[in-house]
């Protein structure tokens, strides 16, 4: 037995703590204030749910907004709900809990160090946020159309209204404002999320992740599952009342 | 507690061992949320009255809890960041509690500041404390708030809510 062996035996042991552990010459991914892996990946977690909470409260203020309109004038709120589309609404969700479901997938992915399933997943949620733009597109226009539009610029065109549903109310307008407040702050987030998805495929196109280090991938994860947690409450309290 | 806590054989080497669940598992997460997703559309076809909006908020936390606790691996996380989420929700509870006991209140009799108006339209109520002066009296109250209660100039006028 030599000695280099035996080195070389230890050098497996602790191949972690040589490589992740003292920090001098540690993985190129792995920062040089943070003495092991798991320190930077409980940090990075971290940080994002602080932000993850923060944006929570920030929604939180249009749904108290929806809340205190929704009882001051409960019988508008369920008239001009019958003026959105509900099949749209419910594609939409599910077009939104299917990418939820592709960006766990591709952290999965991520995590067992299959980069060209990670690309294909990422991809993939990507179409389906433009897919629900799109169709969010759609909804828009009808509703611009209908003139189904925010507080005093509300005009509604009876052509263009869903037929057999209660008649609108003067204050249907703010239903309005509120419906285009939180879906359009939720759209910029739809929008915001394709390009940190896009930011996140390009750097597993480049190789950058790993079994040891995928903590991009599960941090955009993260905000994509916000996205789809917000829609989550947002399809049924606007669409289905 | 750890990321790695689960993994006992390497919770000290200092890697990452987050925990992996199978794609069965995660399919069967999405296919429950398309479930709940069929209830709560299918739900709103039925007129239960009050309890419309109860059902509704009861299906969408259900869905709600499968993301965070399985996409988003809070059951396995740090617990800290269970936490962090656990207080958001706490804290917005507060928000619309202590905002709603006020805009639904806003029309009764309020013996402290002897008004009762309607609350949305600011006008006195029938039966009503006399609501004297008007609001050039106390321009400060009710600016830009249609909904403001304005107090009696006897008392104290009420705290601005922003």
């Amino acid at each position: 037995m030599s000695t280099e062996a035996v080195a070389h035996g230890e050098g497996d042991d602790h191949a972690h703590d040589a490589a992740h552990g003292a920090g001098h010459h540690g993985p190129k991914w792995l920062a040089h204030h943070y003495d092991t892996p798991i320190q930077q990946f409980d940090a990075a977690k971290l940080g994002m749910w602080v932000f993850l909470a923060q944006e929570l409260l920030f929604f939180s203020g249009l749904f108290v907004a929806y809340g205190v309109y929704r009882n001051w004038f409960p019988e508008m709120f369920k008239a001009a709900a019958h003026q959105l589309n509900k099949e749209m609404g419910a594609t939409n969700t599910v077009v939104l809990l299917f990418s939820s479901l592709t960006a766990a997938l591709a952290v999965r992915s991520a995590q067992v160090g299959n980069k060209k399933l990670t690309g294909r997943l990422i991809l993939t949620t990507i179409a389906c946020a433009f897919g629900f733009l799109i169709i969010k597109f759609f909804e828009y226009k009808h509703k611009f159309e209908g003139g189904l539009l925010p507080g005093r610029f509300f005009h509604p065109h009876v052509e263009h209204l869903v037929q057999g549903a209660p008649p609108l109310p003067a204050n249907t307008g703010s239903f309005f404002s509120i419906y285009f407040m939180m879906t359009g702050v939720h759209g910029v987030h739809v929008l915001v999320g394709i390009g940190v998805l896009i930011w996140v495929w390009i750097r597993n196109n480049r190789g950058d992740f790993s079994k040891e280090y995928f903590t991009p991938v599960d941090i955009v994860a993260l905000y994509w599952h916000l996205v789809d947690l917000v829609w989550i409450y947002l399809f049924p309290l606007l669409y289905l009342i | 507690m750890s990321t790695a806590s689960h993994d006992h054989d390497h919770a000290d080497d200092g890697a990452v061992h987050a925990h992996i669940s199978s794609v069965p598992f995660y399919v069967a997460v999405f296919l429950g949320l398309l479930f709940l997703t069929g209830m709560t559309v299918g739900q709103s076809y039925v007129d239960l009255g009050k309890m419309n909006i109860v059902l509704v908020i009861v299906i969408a936390t259900l869905k709600a809890s499968l993301v965070v606790t399985f996409f988003m691996h809070l059951k396995w996380d740090n617990k800290f960041n269970a936490l962090i989420f656990i207080s958001t929700i706490f804290f917005i509870g507060i928000f619309f509690a202590y905002t709603m006991n006020d805009t639904e209140h806003r029309g009764d009799h309020d013996p402290d500041q002897n008004v009762k108006v309607w609350a949305k339209t600011g006008e006195e109520a029938p039966g009503g404390m006399v609501k004297a002066e008007s609001h050039e009296a106390t321009p400060a109250a009710g600016h830009g708030q249609e909904n403001q209660p304005t107090g009696a100039p006897a008392a104290p006028a009420p705290a601005q809510h922003h």
